[in-house]
């Protein structure tokens, strides 16, 4: 039985934990927490994520004469807050649900942040803002393609991000500038998606679309993240005899995927991919020559600098410090701290509800963004009204944007050359 | 459904099938010596890719030449998690050892990430690269190399423990340690010996499938769960009965997913693997 | 030896510390501001529960079930689902959701119960992982999507509450009636017959011990308890998915707890839902950020050292020590009365 001893210890190691008390921080600097999967299944991702932070905070507090065009690049921190300096304050939140509401607890109450971003995986991003609702802390994402995560009435989440109920209604409406445009006619595809929410969100509304386009759907094929191998998958896919595939995986996924379509020999006229693997830099750089013809969504592309030379500028900046280009994760992780800096410039406080008006009266014109959108302004459900998705296809080992076409650096190769006509 | 997709399938399964087994046989051997519950084997198969990786990207040897190398590594790093964690747990119960191969798993991930980045990483190039066209059924010539590998190494285990001495030996510590002992035989040898050859298998298989899978930390998390119901399938212990659970596995696995649908496989497989124990609870060639 | 008169005092004793401690317990709350640390409290109040649940089978029946989550899994969905689609509260939803997976144990224990060791965890991961697959594919309850519990309206009726210190209250409310459940089955002859299943079945069952129903009765018993925890959970949480409610990984937890603090000892469970995730949140915290895998690799050396050195768990290895130090002084007064 326990001992008095061993209840007071086990009372008194409550006590001491508990009772330890947390400092009050100073105001010289902002704090804005920052949750990204930075271990685990995502975590090449979050760390490309985490360099883009970095710049943007680095150039809004230091300044730097390479990108004129930038807001903020006169450095010496926000000068509606006298020139206080932004600190991000991060947590890895191991693309686990649980974990990003453990750490946006923890960056609230004991780091005192005045805001948060993140989180890259949406659900994650659920659970991590609904935590910043009930505490009133605003909460801005700027990855998280779920259409569900601005469904839901919540005061302070804001997401600059479109989702992927936009994204797919992009799909069909790029098929039918296909017919219009470029006399190509798309009327078979397959559906192949990964088993998440993301995937499972992507494929529902597919389908949907496809049905009132008039567009069979030969196979719709969900499969299990993380499997060992996708034979039977890519099997029933063939089977299909699509024009089009169009598929929704993360990178191991995405890399198996491939090899899988090549030793099967699936080599429909185009492969239609859903972002997420398909525009990671680690994606053509493994894959190689397999990678090329390739047509995923994506949000941003370094050719896009053509029609606005403020993309070049910050990619070089970015180039030269860390290697990679920017990718259209990283683009909109750097575009989402600059429009949080915005906010909180613009509130000339730290308090949350201030912050909070500020950032509902966001008004950011195109021209100021590294993002092929209009610019950023959100409805009342926290949603960016003015983003755009754009396709971009590999062409020698390199992203090209192909749509819209008026943005367009490249034309499009359809159909896809077959595999071992490479 | 045609037929030749359904023959199609059959083999991948089958080759997958053959992976699964080598991967298995080497979880095998260490619960049949010793009755440990090893969580972290998937992460020597991790290791074994890492090891072909870098003698690809950083010696410019092919994984083919590599094995060897691998195989040693491996070996070596079986015997030393068995010399300084393994040993402790020898006596604990059951629980404990869970617990100690469960924060191996943890380590062996994290060291993986600190060292190499979270990248994923796939071999290019070598030289089994490609795929076969064989009457009619296409499959990738690293797939096909990857199974032939298993049987070698899986028929070179099952000699090894059948007709060499110290196979015997090995055999005979994993029935009756005590026995065993008053027979001369080293258990403290044995022990290391079953884990060094449990940890070998996992990197060979690695070794092999990184021709074609790719290659991260987490990778190992992939195959942790299907090596244990092929294990248990075969029979704790059974080299043969890993081997030729491993087939079913892999066909089941393809097969099922193919007819059922590709969501459902692994529950297929599960279900399988639950039937089979409540009609045979030890297993295929299990001991009773 | 003790008297019967030192004995009661003793009893007195204990449940007169029991009692102080339950209430500083219950005021804790109300001291700590930070929101954080009340999340941490709840957060090993909840670990606390889960494994004290496991342990009526695993430690004290000795089936080592790593399969739990299935029955965390079927509590908090069932609840959810009863609450969303159905607009049932959430209180009777969870007795549902208890009750449904005592059913769904009763089918795990008769396909179960008849193997081994090795065998029988097995068997567990792989009915979890299955109910898991079956969840992830089903869109009644939300695929792989999940499902979100409304915020609007909070307060106890609803189980829903702005403020931590209701799921705090909740919380600890629920970990001392498992307890209680716990030490009712110890002192009671069940208690007797899992012991004997544990350490000498084929002993037992010589004797007509019936070893299938006294598992299955503490698998039931588990598996409700375990289900009260997940509704608990999914109140909480507010949005559950087969990857956070359904994963082995949990499973894994809910034992590791127990095992860590010691598997068939009352308060075990308790220690080792403490240590670990203070462990797993200090780790994450110092070290998560900078994204290496540091704290993964801290957060394994401590549990492997902890298996290695303490294997019958914390709370066991104080007992051990405990007993070592009564037998030492025992033969010490036995030297000294022989001597005298």
């Amino acid at each position: 039985m326990l001992s008095i001893m061993q209840r007071l210890a086990k009372a008194g190691m409550l006590l001491a934990i508990v009772l330890g008390s947390t400092v009050a921080s100073a105001q010289q600097e902002i704090k804005i927490g920052v949750i990204y999967p930075l271990t685990g299944p995502a975590a090449s991702t979050g760390q490309e994520l985490k360099n883009a932070l970095d710049l943007a905070v680095d150039i809004i507090n230091n300044g730097s004469k390479a990108t004129p065009g930038l807001p903020f690049s006169e450095g010496g921190g926000l000068p509606g807050l006298k020139g206080a300096k932004i600190k991000l304050v991060y947590a890895d939140h191991q693309s686990n649900p649980q974990v990003g509401a453990s750490e946006a607890e923890r960056l609230i109450s004991d780091e005192h942040v005045v805001a948060l971003i993140g989180c890259y995986n949406s659900n994650v991003t659920q659970t991590a803002s609904q935590v910043a609702e009930r505490m009133k802390i605003p909460f801005l994402n700027a990855e998280s393609s779920s259409a569900s995560l601005t469904a839901r009435n919540f005061k302070w989440f804001f997401r600059t991000t479109p989702h992927d109920g936009l994204f797919v209604k992009n799909f069909f409406e790029f098929y039918k500038e296909l017919k219009e445009k470029k006399n190509i006619d798309v009327k078979r595809v397959a559906i192949f998606n990964e088993n998440t929410q993301w995937g499972s969100e992507t494929s529902a509304l597919e389908n949907k679309l496809a049905g009132e386009a008039g567009i069979a759907v030969g196979a719709s094929v969900a499969y299990p993240a993380n499997s060992t191998q996708l034979t039977s998958e890519v099997q029933t896919l063939k089977a299909a005899n699509p024009q089009v595939v169009m598929e929704s995986s993360y990178l191991g996924d995405a890399l198996l995927a491939m090899k899988t379509y090549r030793e099967l020999g699936l080599s429909p006229d185009m492969i239609l991919a859903n972002d997420a693997g398909f525009s990671d830099t680690e994606f053509i750089r493994t894959l190689g020559k397999d990678a090329n013809y390739i047509i995923s969504r994506e949000v941003w592309s370094l050719d896009l600098a053509n029609h606005n030379p403020l993309i070049k500028q910050v990619n070089d900046l970015y180039f030269s410090r860390y290697k990679a280009n920017f990718t259209g994760n990283s683009a909109r992780t750097f575009t989402g701290v600059m429009v949080m800096a915005d906010a909180i410039n613009r509130a000339q406080s730290t308090d949350a509800d201030a912050i909070r008006r500020a950032l509902v009266a966001t008004n950011i014109p195109g021209d100021k963004l590294i993002m092929p959108w209009k610019g950023v302004k959100f409805d009342e459900t926290g949603q960016n009204q003015l983003g755009q998705g754009i396709l971009v296809q590999i062409i020698d080992g390199k992203y090209a944007t192909v749509w819209p076409f008026e943005l367009a650096a490249h034309d499009i190769v359809w159909p896809m050359p077959k595999w071992d006509q490479r | 459904m045609t037929s030749d997709i359904l023959v199609q399938s059959l083999v991948s399964g089958l080759l997958l099938g053959l992976i699964y087994a080598l991967v298995a046989v080497g979880l095998t051997i260490i619960f049949g010596v010793m009755d440990i519950v090893n969580f972290s084997h998937g992460e020597f198969l991790m290791f074994g890719m890492y090891s072909a990786f870098w003698c690809f990207a950083l010696l410019h040897l092919d994984p083919m030449l590599s094995l060897p190398l691998t195989t040693v590594l491996l070996f070596m790093l079986g015997v030393l998690v068995y010399k300084i964690v393994i040993r402790k747990v020898i006596n604990a119960p059951i629980l404990s050892q869970i617990f100690a191969t469960f924060g191996l798993m943890i380590l062996f991930r994290g060291l993986a990430q600190f060292f190499w980045k979270p990248d994923f990483r796939l071999i290019e190039h070598s030289s089994v690269a490609g795929t076969l066209n064989l009457l009619g059924i296409q499959f990738g010539k690293p797939q096909a190399i990857a199974a032939v590998g298993a049987i070698v190494v899986t028929a070179l285990v099952y000699l090894f423990l059948t007709r060499t001495r110290t196979g015997i030996a090995l055999e005979a510590t994993a029935s009756d340690k005590e026995a065993a002992q008053l027979m001369g035989i080293d258990s403290e040898k044995m022990f290391a010996l079953a884990w060094g050859m449990g940890a070998a298998c996992a990197g060979i298989a690695g070794g092999l499938i990184a021709t074609f899978f790719p290659i991260f930390p987490e990778v190992g998390a992939n195959f942790i769960l299907i090596a244990f119901v092929v294990v248990n399938l075969g029979g704790f212990g059974s080299v043969a009965g890993a081997f030729w659970a491993g087939i079913i596995v892999g066909v089941v696995e393809v097969m099922g997913g193919l007819l059922v649908g590709p969501q459902y496989k692994m529950a297929i497989v599960l279900a399988l693997f639950l039937a089979v124990l409540m009609w045979r609870p030890q297993g295929l060639l299990g001991k009773a | 030896m003790t008297t019967p008169r030192q004995r009661t005092e003793q009893a007195f004793l204990k449940l007169l510390v029991a009692v102080l401690v339950l209430i500083v317990l219950i005021e804790l709350p109300r001291e700590v501001q930070s929101a954080s640390r009340q999340n941490l409290m709840i957060l090993i109040l909840l670990a606390a529960q889960l494994g004290v649940a496991w342990n009526i089978v695993g430690g004290y029946a000795g089936q080592i079930s790593l399969g739990h989550v299935a029955f965390f899994g079927v509590g908090a969905y069932t609840s959810t689902v009863l609450l969303t689609h159905f607009g049932i509260n959430p209180w009777l939803g969870a007795l549902a959701g208890g009750c449904l997976a005592a059913l769904l144990s009763l089918v795990v224990g008769w396909s179960c119960f008849k193997l081994k060791g090795h065998y029988f965890a097995m068997a567990t991961i792989a009915v979890a992982s299955i109910v898991q697959i079956i969840f992830t594919n089903w869109s009644f309850v939300g695929a792989a999507v999940g499902l979100t519990i409304p915020m609007d309206e909070t307060g106890w009726a609803h189980m829903v509450f702005d403020d931590k210190t209701p799921y705090y209250q909740l919380a600890l409310g629920l970990l001392v009636a498992t307890l209680a459940v716990n030490f009712a089955i110890e002192k009671s002859h069940i208690g007797y017959y899992l012991r004997a299943i544990k350490d000498e079945p084929d002993a037992a069952q010589s004797l007509g011990v019936n070893l299938m129903r006294y598992k299955q009765l503490a698998l039931a018993t588990s598996s409700f308890l375990t289900a009260l925890g997940g509704t608990l959970y999914a109140q909480k949480e507010l949005y559950i998915d087969p990857n956070s409610v359904l994963s082995t990984s949990l499973s894994i937890k809910m034992a590791l707890v127990a095992i860590l603090g010691g598997a068939g000892t009352l308060f075990g469970p308790v220690v080792g839902a403490t240590v670990l995730t203070l462990i797993d949140e200090t780790t994450r915290g110092v070290f998560g950020g900078t994204g290496r895998g540091t704290d993964l690799i801290v957060y394994a050396l401590l549990i492997i050292g902890i298996a290695v050195y303490y294997p019958s768990g914390l709370l066991g290895f104080v007992q051990e020590r405990r007993e070592r130090l009564r037998a030492r002084r025992a033969r010490a007064l036995i030297d000294q009365e022989a001597a005298a």
